[in-house]
């Protein structure tokens, strides 16, 4: 085998030279991504073909791309590495400075075993575990996976992944006004939080498109908290969408009352941060009918904003409606224990137009890195982390209210990961000001909202640190200093 | 600051914790290696998966998304602190739209449904600017993916579904019956669910643009024709890609994805925001090309459909494997269609008379009988002769050490086995495959329909699996 090996590889090198001797640009015998480079010739006649050309005969003329592709040349590996160092190295990374940019996504720490165990090539280069048989593996991870998202959120079923939380949301709401359309007194309406991050609210609008779903807002009070008499206006509505934490980090007790208040009839869907989950209470101990949330803090850096995956449980009687993959527990022929994809027919590539999504692809790696963490933490560890987080918030909080000409937004309400606090100018120029100083402030909710623009955004941590908080509160009062007359 | 860790009130704080078991990091690195040992991927074996493109994943990707530059950034950080990732995108951008001859790409949608989700709204919205909001109907040939009329449904089209000839091609004339004032868009694969080019999709364009629709590409195909030709030329106005197929990103056992979609300019308004643009700076720029990158919105845009600026780890995934070919991505898809045709042609040629229990779609109209990346295979005559199933075949291929193909689908051809062996397989694997595929046929019925033996469960029981729903560890419930 190891002969057959070297061999190979020899003349793998000799034929891909002799293959671009013919070609027009130098460059490609580095192409190390093509097994049958320099014998395409013996494998087209064995076919009874002259050329390459052959093959793509039945591509009419006029539609036939004749010019080379205006594109750059190829790459050897090295080079790529090279250009990635390069372009990357130019980008400021999160862990190179005090940052308090959080807004729906967590500076976490990953454990080094998830990434190097989830890239292992059985599960990075498999596909959907179609064939159950040689995809016991990913099953059982996924059927674990549920496990701990179902404990989680205090709800029987989940499933194996969204794309992300806005999308779980978008989708939750969709499922919600399946099950619960007939009986809805207010046909087709859907309650959303005032306080729910406008990308996500976006979100949630593209994909209200179709099944007649009309968004109403559910307003807020002057002290951030859910407004509960008109709430009840919400009752016999399909569903309501709220977040705890909102997207001012505030915890509002209201959220735990809303079932009561809007009955059976109107599903309570309730956005979470998943890391709170250590320590506030589960959603599914006080009503909620589905729980959807950013699982990236579990398993994957920010990475940009993607590839993070969304959470998605819900109580049983949205099981056959809910959108996304499930695994359960099963027996093979023998009897013996097994796992399989199930509830397939909700499914696109079974029912087609009448689907309860269009998911296909989801961001199962990214779940299993999750679960890979999350057993790692068990729910005493996940218990810590929720209680580091709360108190870098609340030691934040304090420190940034600390300074003269800074305004805590809604201070009766606790506040989890984020807090909000009102400049005295735009938050934009304090953000310009902070990063000349080498911090990263957090967000101008001016971006989200007009009339918010002197408003910021703070986001912590597990990996807040006092000489952060230090940095971000010498940052902030400079600012104010500079502008006092 | 352990002291102000009691900032959350007893009224809401959880009453008992959660109950999952922790275990010690070597308890959890052996459980995930061995249940990786029970999972079957590209790296374990060949994987011919019709419609899926399971082509090698370069493992430089890997390495590169470890960069703090990529896994330590966030999506909202002002854009001079990330204008190495933006150059990326532009990069990307741009590479797309050349190879896809459009006008405008956005790379927002993290999978192939999410693309076409995308460009459906953006077709939606463009009929509505021209106040033509009766346009409801989005038609669909019947060997479709299943994601484009669940795609459409979800921006609340009807959905017309129109037969296939016999050779599995378009039926123009079904079309032209298919089309009028209603129609809002077409969706269509090219080459087909059944790896055959549609020599007349210039033609489907025309009838489809006369009646005032849109033409919009399912771009899973995309591997069989990059080069060679391109949607822009066939008169598609919305495309979107896989870079989880044609570009490398890793399957990952379903996900995660990366589905951009490119539009010609009279529908790039619409697209999701923001888009990466740039400007010529005379000081180089900080990644020293002379430019400046920024986020745009578009004009009208429809908003976000995933709520950052998507996959972007897959995406610059994608860029390392781009880079590697540049403008030699047209090699790649000549040697996708040359291990289709070879592959096909092992199986199709045998001096055998296994060769009785497979019947291939009949590929008519091309002077040398080819076809694209992929190819179908029907298991009926087997089924009448001997009892054996499309499924039976897939099955006992398990037992070779190979991936299924791709099963019952297209649904159009009957015990239907789809196969794509991608342009990553060499020679010897291929012959080996059809070597193996041809005495699964030969063998005793009993045993293939029995199959799989040698895999670590036997053939698992699914309806058993939908009756009593086990969907989490019953724990201490």
């Amino acid at each position: 085998m190891y002969v057959a090996l070297c061999e190979n590889s020899c003349n793998e090198h000799s034929r891909a030279s002799q293959f671009c001797l013919g070609r027009q640009e130098a460059g490609c015998e580095d192409l190390d991504q093509l097994p049958n480079l320099g014998r395409e010739q013996e494998m087209l006649e064995s076919m009874g073909l002259q050329s390459m050309d052959d093959l793509f005969s039945d591509i009419p003329e006029e539609v036939r791309r004749t010019d080379p592709l205006p594109l750059r040349g190829p790459q050897s590996e090295e080079e790529i590495w090279a250009d990635a160092q390069h372009l990357l190295g130019a980008n400021v990374d999160l862990d190179s400075r005090p940052s308090f940019l959080a807004a729906g996504l967590a500076r976490n720490f990953v454990p080094t075993m998830v990434p190097m165990l989830a890239t292992r090539g059985e599960f990075l280069t498999s596909y959907t575990p179609y064939q159950p048989e040689v995809s016991q593996g990913m099953l059982q991870a996924m059927w674990e996976f549920q496990t701990m998202v179902s404990e989680l959120v205090g709800l029987p079923v989940s499933n194996v992944s969204m794309y992300d939380a806005s999308t779980a949301a978008a989708e939750a709401i969709t499922c919600a006004v399946r099950v619960k359309g007939r009986k809805a007194t207010q046909k087709g309406v859907v309650y959303v939080s005032q306080f729910v991050p406008p990308h996500r609210l976006s979100v949630i609008e593209n994909y209200s498109q179709g099944g007649s779903i009309e968004l109403r807002t559910l307003e807020h009070g002057e002290d951030g908290r859910i407004n509960l008499e008109a709430a009840a206006a919400a009752a016999g509505a399909c569903a309501v969408y709220v977040e705890q934490p909102n997207a001012f980090g505030n915890l509002d007790e209201g959220v735990m009352k809303l079932k009561e208040i809007i009955g059976e009839n109107t599903a309570l869907i309730v956005g979470v941060d998943a890391v709170s989950l250590g320590i506030v209470e589960a959603p599914g101990n006080y009503g909620a009918d589905i729980v959807v949330g950013e699982g990236q803090p579990f398993g994957i850096g920010p990475t940009a904003g993607g590839p993070i995956y969304g959470l998605f449980a819900c109580q049983k009687d949205y099981l056959r409606l809910m959108p996304g993959r499930i695994v359960g527990k099963t027996i093979d022929e023998d009897g013996k224990d097994a796992f399989t994809l199930t509830l397939s027919t909700r499914e696109q590539h079974i029912r087609r137009h009448r689907a309860t999504s269009n998911i296909c692809s989801n961001e199962t790696l990214i779940a299993l890195m999750g679960a890979m963490h999350m057993s790692l933490l068990g729910p005493e560890g996940l218990e810590r982390l929720a209680l580091r987080v709360a108190a870098a918030t609340e030691t934040t909080k304090q420190a940034v209210c600390a300074i003269p000409g800074v305004e805590l937004v809604n201070p009766d309400t606790p506040n989890f990961r984020e807090f909000t606090v009102k400049l005295p100018r735009d938050a934009g120029e304090a953000i310009a000001h902070m990063d000349e100083e080498g911090v990263l402030g957090g967000l101008d909710l001016g971006e989200w909202w007009d009339s918010m623009s002197k408003c910021l955004l703070i986001g912590c941590d597990e990996r807040t640190s006092q000489s952060d908080i230090d940095a971000l509160t010498s940052a902030l009062s400079s600012w104010i200093e500079e502008m006092s007359p | 600051m352990e002291e102000a860790a009691d900032t959350v009130p007893p009224s809401l704080r959880r009453s008992s914790l959660p109950g999952w078991p922790r275990a010690s990091e070597p308890e959890l690195v052996r459980h995930y290696t061995w249940l990786s040992q029970r999972n079957f991927g590209i790296d374990t074996g060949f994987y011919p998966l019709g419609s899926c493109t399971m082509k090698h994943n370069p493992r430089i990707n890997e390495r590169i998304v470890q960069l703090p530059g990529i896994d330590r950034i966030h999506p909202l950080q002002p854009e001079h602190q990330i204008q190495g990732l933006l150059a990326i995108f532009y990069e990307m951008q741009e590479m797309l739209e050349i190879c896809a001859g459009m006008d405008q790409v956005t790379l927002q949608p993290v999978a192939g449904a999410q693309g076409e989700f995308t460009a459906i709204r953006c077709i939606q919205e463009y009929h509505r600017s021209n106040g033509e909001n009766h346009r409801d109907k989005v038609i669909v040939p019947d060997s479709a993916h299943g994601t484009n009329p669940a795609s459409a449904a979800m921006c609340g089209y009807d959905i017309i579904e129109i037969p296939s000839a016999e050779d599995g091609r378009i039926d123009l004339d079904a079309l032209r019956a298919a089309v009028g004032e209603d129609t809002a868009a077409m969706m269509i694969t090219n080459p087909s669910t059944l790896g055959i080019f549609e020599p007349e999709i210039a033609e489907a364009a025309e009838i489809v643009h006369t009646a005032g629709g849109q033409m919009y590409y399912d771009g899973a195909n995309f591997n069989a024709i990059l080069g060679k030709t391109d949607p822009g030329r066939m008169g598609f106005d919305a495309v979107h890609y896989n870079l989880h197929k044609t570009f490398s990103q890793p399957h990952g056992g379903g996900g995660p994805g990366s589905g951009p979609i490119g539009v010609k300019s009279h529908l790039a308004e619409f697209l999701p925001s923001p888009l990466v643009d740039r400007q010529e700076v005379e000081d180089g720029g900080a990644t020293g090309d002379g430019y400046r990158y920024f986020w745009k919105t578009p004009e009208n845009t429809i908003g976000k459909v995933q709520q950052w600026h998507g996959n972007a780890g897959a995406v610059v995934r994608a860029w390392a494997f781009y880079r590697r070919y540049g403008r030699e991505l047209e090699l790649m898809s000549e040697h996708a269609v040359l291990n289709a045709n070879y592959l096909r042609h092992q199986i199709m040629n045998p001096d055998s008379e296994t060769l009785a229990g497979i019947e291939v779609m009949p590929v008519d109209g091309a002077p040398t009988d080819v076809v694209k990346h992929e190819f179908t295979l029907s298991m009926q005559p087997l089924k009448e002769s001997t009892g054996v199933t499309g499924k039976d075949v897939a099955k006992r291929l398990l037992d070779y050490g190979y991936m299924s193909p791709t099963l019952y689908f297209p649904m159009i051809v009957p015990e239907c086995l789809m196969i794509e062996p991608t342009e990553t397989e060499s020679r010897e694997v291929l012959d080996k495959f059809a070597d193996d595929f041809l005495a699964i046929l030969a063998e005793d019925p009993e045993l293939v329909s029995t199959a799989p033996h040698s895999t670590d469960v036997r053939r698992v029981d699914e309806v058993w699996a939908a009756r009593n729903l086990i969907l989490r560890h019953p724990g201490s419930e």
